[in-house]
C-alpha cells in the first residue's frame, strides 16, 4: 500500500520534469509556420522554401491552411510566420499590416510575373491536328476583340461575348472591369465574374479540352501557362496615370494600360523578421526564373505530383538557381540531403 | 504521411476519377453544354420576368401573398418592409437574381423530392437504398462535385442549380416520407374498404394529411437553398452571395454583413409565407 503514493509522486515528478524540459526546448522546436497556399505556384514555392529551411538550417516547419486574406491577417498576428508567395501591395489587409510594421515583404521572387487577357492559340491559329478552325485569325490586341464577340458567345446573353473575369473581391476584378470600359468593350462583352479561382481554372480547362474559344483573365506563374499554348492579347504600354484610373472602380473614364508588372515577394511576420535574420537574408535573395517555374508547375499539375515531391525534383534539377541564394556551407548541406 | 496503416493495403482511386472526368468532358462536354443552355434559358427568362416587374409591384405581390397565407395585415406589412429594406440597401437586382435561382431550384426540388418521398414511404427497400444516398448528398462537401459539374455544364447558374438541388433535396424527401408514414393506417384501410383506388387514397387522404410535414420539408429546402447562395456565387452565379464573397475576400466586413442580412431577410420572407400556407391547409 505504501508503494502507491511513492509511485504517484514519482510519476508526478517525471511529468513535471518532462514539462519543464519541453518548455525549455520549445524555443528551438516551435516550428516555423508557413501559410499553406492553395494555388500551385504558391504551394510549390512554399515547399521549396521549407526544404531549404529544414535541410539547410535544421529549423522544423509546418503549414497551416487558410484563404489569402485570412493568411494575411494571421501573418500580421504572427500566427503564421511565412507566406511564400505574397502579391504584396494588392490586398487592403496586406497594405494595412505593412504600414503598421506587422509584416514585411522580402525579395522579388519571380521576375517578369505578368497578368493580362489571354486566348488559347488555336482560336487565332487553328489546330489542324484537332480539326479546329481559326475562329479569330486577326485577333492580336484587345481592340480587335470588338470584331469577335460572337466567337466568345455568352450563353446567358447570346448577343454578347463573354469575358471571364477574376472572382469579385480580387483586386484584378476591378482592374478588368475598368479595362472593359477603357477598351470600349462594355456593350459587346459581358463581364463574367468567375466566383473563385478553382471555377475559373475549371472553365478554362474544360474549354481548352473541348477546343472551344474562350477569352479570360489570367496571370503568371501558373501551370496553365506552362501547359497550354496561350496567346496574350496586346494592350497599350504601361502608364502610371492610366493605371490609377483602372484601379479606381468609381472612375467613369478609365484609360487603357497594361497592368502594373506584378511583384511577388515572400511575406514574413515581424517576429520572424527579428528572430531569424539568417533566413531573412536568404529570402531576400530568392529568385525563381519564370520559364523554369512555369514548366515545373505544368509538370506538377499534369502528373498531379504533390507539391513537396515537385519541390524536391525542382531542387534536384535546378541547383544553379537555389545555390545562388545560400551561403556555400548551407548549400552543401541542402545538396547532400537531396 | 500514411500513419500506421500498412502501405500494401492502401489504394487510391483518385487517378481513375480524374480520367473519368477528363473523358466525360472530352466526349460529352459539348452535348451537356447544350442541355445546360436550355435550363439556362429558363433561368434567364424567369430573371428577366422578375426584372420587368416594377419594384412596387413585386412588393405588392409579396404583401398579397403573405396576407393570403396568414390573413394577418401586420405580418404582410412586416414582410413587405423586410423586402423593401433589401432594396434600400441597393441590392434589389441581386435580390432578383438570387430569387430566380432559389425559385427554380426549389421548383425542381418539389418535382423530384415529393415523388421520391412517396416512393420511400411506400417501398421499404427503396428507403433502405436511398437513405445512404441522402446522407451523402447532405454531407459531401459541395466543391467535390461542383468542379466536375462545372466542367461539364459550364460556369454560372446551371451548376449552381444542380448544387443547390443536391444539397436542398434531402430534407424534403425525408419529411415527405415521415409525414406519410405517420398517418394512421386505419384511415387508409377504411378508404380501401370504401373502394378508393391507390391513387385516390394518396391524393385525397395521405397527401393532405401529410401536408404540414411536407410543407415543413419544403421550408427546410428553401432555407438550405438560400444558404447555398454563397457557395453558388463561388462558381460564378451572380446574386446576393457574390457580395458576401467579395466582402469576405476584401475584408469589407460591412458589405458582407449587408448582403448576408439581405439573404436572411429573403429567407424570413419565404419562410413565413410558406409556413403559413402549411398551417392554413391543416
Amino acid at each position: 500500500m505504501k508503494k502507491i503514493p511513492t509511485l504517484l509522486a514519482s510519476l508526478l515528478l517525471a511529468a513535471g520534469l518532462a514539462s519543464t524540459d519541453s518548455a525549455a526546448s520549445a524555443e528551438r522546436t516551435t516550428p516555423i509556420h508557413f501559410g499553406a497556399i492553395g494555388w500551385e505556384s504558391g504551394a510549390l514555392t512554399t515547399e521549396i522554401l521549407r526544404l531549404i529551411v529544414e535541410r539547410g538550417y535544421g529549423y522544423p516547419t509546418d503549414t497551416l491552411p487558410g484563404s489569402t486574406v485570412s493568411m494575411e491577417v494571421a501573418l500580421a498576428r504572427n500566427d503564421l510566420q511565412v507566406i511564400a508567395e505574397e502579391w504584396a501591395g494588392r490586398s487592403p489587409a496586406w497594405v494595412k499590416a505593412e504600414q503598421a510594421g506587422q509584416v514585411f515583404a522580402l525579395g522579388d521572387t519571380v521576375k517578369h510575373a505578368e497578368e493580362g487577357w489571354w486566348v488559347p492559340a488555336y482560336v487565332i491559329e487553328g489546330d489542324p491536328s484537332r480539326n479546329l478552325k481559326a475562329l479569330a485569325p486577326d485577333l492580336r490586341s484587345v481592340d480587335d476583340l470588338k470584331r469577335y464577340p460572337q466567337v466568345f458567345r455568352d450563353p446567358e446573353s447570346p448577343a454578347k461575348g463573354r469575358f471571364l473575369n477574376s472572382p469579385s473581391g480580387w483586386t484584378s476584378e476591378t482592374v478588368n472591369s475598368q479595362k472593359l470600359k477603357a477598351y470600349g468593350l462594355n456593350d459587346s462583352y459581358s463581364n463574367f465574374r468567375s466566383g473563385s479561382g478553382a471555377a475559373l481554372d475549371a472553365e478554362i480547362g474544360s474549354a481548352i479540352r473541348r477546343g472551344q474559344p474562350v477569352l479570360f483573365y489570367y496571370w503568371n506563374p501558373t501551370p496553365l501557362m506552362g501547359r497550354y499554348k496561350l496567346i496574350r492579347l496586346q494592350e497599350p504600354p504601361f502608364n502610371a496615370q492610366a493605371w490609377a484610373t483602372l484601379t479606381d472602380a468609381s472612375n467613369p473614364n478609365p484609360q487603357g494600360s497594361q497592368s502594373l508588372p506584378a511583384k511577388l515577394s515572400i511575406g514574413v511576420s515581424k517576429a520572424f523578421h527579428e528572430g531569424y535574420p539568417d533566413l531573412v537574408a536568404v529570402f531576400e535573395k530568392v529568385d525563381l526564373p519564370i520559364d523554369r517555374l512555369n514548366r515545373a508547375l505544368a509538370e506538377m499539375s499534369e502528373k498531379r505530383t504533390p507539391p513537396n515531391k515537385a519541390a524536391l525534383t525542382f531542387l534536384r534539377d535546378n541547383p544553379d538557381v537555389w545555390k545562388a541564394w545560400l551561403p556555400a556551407e548551407v548549400a552543401a548541406k541542402v545538396e547532400g540531403s537531396l | 504521411m500514411s500513419g500506421g496503416f500498412p502501405e500494401a493495403l492502401q489504394f487510391s482511386f483518385a487517378e481513375r476519377v480524374n480520367q473519368l472526368v477528363d473523358w466525360l468532358v472530352l466526349n460529352y462536354g459539348d452535348h451537356l453544354r447544350s442541355v445546360s443552355d436550355q435550363l439556362l434559358q429558363l433561368l434567364v427568362s424567369l430573371e428577366n420576368l422578375l426584372r420587368l416587374l416594377p419594384w412596387w409591384a413585386l412588393l405588392l405581390l409579396v404583401g398579397l401573398l403573405a396576407w393570403h397565407a396568414s390573413r394577418s395585415v401586420l405580418r404582410s406589412v412586416a414582410m413587405v418592409t423586410l423586402l423593401a429594406l433589401i432594396g434600400v440597401l441597393g441590392l434589389w437586382d441581386k435580390l432578383l437574381q438570387t430569387l430566380a435561382l432559389v425559385l427554380v431550384s426549389t421548383g425542381l426540388c418539389v418535382l423530384v423530392g415529393v415523388p421520391l418521398g412517396i416512393l420511400l414511404a411506400s417501398r421499404p427497400l427503396a428507403r433502405r437504398l436511398l437513405m445512404p444516398v441522402l446522407d451523402v448528398m447532405q454531407t459531401l462537401p459541395a466543391f467535390v462535385y461542383l468542379i466536375p459539374v462545372l466542367m461539364l455544364f459550364g460556369l454560372g447558374k446551371v451548376p449552381a442549380v444542380f448544387a443547390t438541388l443536391i444539397y436542398a433535396l434531402p430534407p424534403l424527401v425525408r419529411l415527405t416520407d415521415l409525414g406519410l408514414r405517420q398517418i394512421d393506417p386505419s384511415l387508409l384501410q377504411a378508404a380501401h374498404g370504401l373502394g378508393a383506388s391507390r391513387w385516390q387514397r394518396l391524393q385525397r387522404i395521405a397527401l393532405p394529411l401529410a401536408l404540414p410535414s411536407i410543407m415543413a420539408g419544403l421550408n427546410q429546402s428553401v432555407m438550405m437553398a438560400l444558404s447555398m447562395v454563397v457557395v453558388a456565387s463561388m462558381i460564378g452565379a451572380r446574386g446576393l452571395g457574390e457580395d458576401v464573397l467579395a466582402g469576405i475576400q476584401t475584408l469589407n466586413v460591412g458589405q458582407g454583413v449587408e448582403a448576408g442580412l439581405a439573404i436572411v431577410a429573403l429567407a424570413m420572407v419565404i419562410d413565413r409565407i410558406s409556413q403559413a400556407y402549411g398551417q392554413v391547409k391543416r
